[in-house]
């Protein structure tokens, strides 16, 4: 009886919190490091095993790339274009210092060093940590779109709750707001539905109507969120509560499992602080 | 059981839970087959070494679990694993520790350690997941796939790090 009551306790107590005691840190970075050396290798070997198996693939997968590289380099000269004439713009426009930087991101790369078994707290660690200037809160990203938020920083590796964590009705994670690339009014907060295994952007206004299709990116509205990254695309919209504003279900641009390299997006303003 | 030996197969099996596993399950099944390697070294601890041995064995390795996927709250699987442990450890004294009642146990706690976890995260609005769904979609499969792997650990365990006065006392008592 006194162990449950104590359990409660701590249950309770270590709800929400943000701060980790020197014990936690110490413990989760021995750990982080160990599994380090075994998750990676063990990655590439089933990486290379799954590789042997689409070989066929990759002649088709080739050709794609190389149009998309094609094309990629049309938009680089545009891209180059607009950006000097946005840079000219700005400074006639006597923008601050801090304005100016507002975009520029600054992306560390990370090896995720380890997932865990718990199907509630959808974790994994990643192996950059308070010494490389990782905050909470701060947005992970792969190389094909938005998978997490770091939660808990420690000294040297850090631990990233994935967006499939954000649940529309309980009370946790942090909501990451949206808005539909091309439509830059738009916005909606992203939230997972654990049931069907899809995630919801939910809240989007009346006149935004979502079109099957349409890709989704971060909005950026908030301090440390960068905004830009890919969510996903649109798979069906429909009526939301109370009929006043809609919900669209988003196919995930990234894959949550078997991940072995994330970028953490630093933003320039909040670095300072 | 050789205590220290069984520490220290229990640290190895958690980091091949965190850092492994994930890698041998099929994409499609990642959040449906969650084994708890430790949890499995906890029922062998119950079964040859006792209650109290096990009880203890289930917190540590149960909290330490938890600090190491921390992201809401610390302590199910401690409270869970300890707990199961116990109960384990004392199905264990009340019958002979026969491989047909390992079976049996071992199916039993893992549905029981999975259903206490998450009526906890219930009791907490963590999740809003029906028990209906949570046991179909994950409890079930997990349960499975960890029998199977504690049949697989039964041998080498059995042989490695069982004192052989009381294997050799167990297997006269069969």
């Amino acid at each position: 009886m006194i162990g449950l009551i104590l359990f409660i306790a701590l249950m309770g107590f270590t709800l929400g919190r943000n701060r980790l005691t020197w014990p936690e840190k110490f413990i989760n970075d021995a750990f982080g490091t160990v599994q380090g050396v075994l998750y990676r290798p063990v990655g590439a070997v089933a990486d290379f095993v799954r590789d042997l198996g689409r070989l066929s693939d990759v002649y088709k997968e080739n050709e794609q790339l190389r149009q998309t590289v094609a094309q990629y380099t049309q938009d680089q000269i545009k891209f180059n274009r607009l950006e000097a004439e946005n840079k000219r713009l700005k400074e006639d426009l006597n923008f601050t210092k801090q304005q100016k930087n507002m975009d520029n991101y600054r992306y560390l790369i990370a090896q995720v060093v380890g997932s865990t078994s718990n199907p509630y707290e959808k974790t994994i660690t990643i192996n950059l940590g308070s010494r490389d200037g990782l905050k909470p809160d701060m947005a992970v990203r792969t190389v094909d779109g938005l998978v997490g938020l770091v939660s808990k920083v420690k000294t040297f590796t850090s631990t990233v709750t994935l967006i499939t964590d954000l649940d529309p009705s309980s009370s946790r994670g942090t909501p990451v707001s949206a808005t539909f690339l091309g439509k830059p009014e738009s916005f909606g907060i992203i939230e997972y539905d654990d049931e069907a295994g899809v995630l919801q952007m939910t809240k989007i206004d009346e006149s935004d109507k979502p079109a099957d299709g349409d890709k989704v990116i971060t909005s950026g509205i908030g301090s440390l969120f960068p905004q830009g990254i890919i969510v996903g695309t649109v798979k069906s919209s429909q009526v939301g509560d109370f009929g006043l504003t809609y919900t669209a279900i988003i196919q995930p641009a990234a894959q949550f499992d078997h991940l072995r390299e994330v970028f953490v997006v630093v933003v320039p303003g909040a670095e300072e602080q | 059981m050789r205590m220290n030996w069984v520490i220290l197969c229990g640290l190895v099996l958690l980091i091949i839970e965190n850092s492994v596993v994930p890698w041998i399950i099929p994409p499609g099944w990642s959040d449906r087959l969650l084994p708890h390697l430790c949890f499995i070294m906890t029922l062998f601890v119950a079964g040859f070494s006792g209650r109290h041995a096990a009880f203890l064995f289930g917190l540590g390795f149960g909290l330490l679990q938890d600090l190491l996927s921390y992201g809401h709250l610390i302590g199910p699987y401690g409270f869970g694993m300890g707990l199961i442990g116990y109960l384990a450890g004392l199905a264990a004294e009340r019958k002979s520790f026969t491989i047909g009642f390992f079976v049996w146990v071992a199916i039993v706690s893992g549905l029981f350690l999975d259903s206490v976890v998450y009526f906890i995260y219930k009791l907490f609005r963590i999740t809003d997941l029906e028990y209906a769904f949570v046991f179909y979609w994950q409890v079930a499969p997990t349960a499975l796939l960890q029998l199977f792997i504690a049949l697989l650990m039964y041998v080498p365990v059995r042989r490695f790090l069982v004192k052989s006065s009381l294997s050799s006392g167990e297997e006269n008592a069969e």
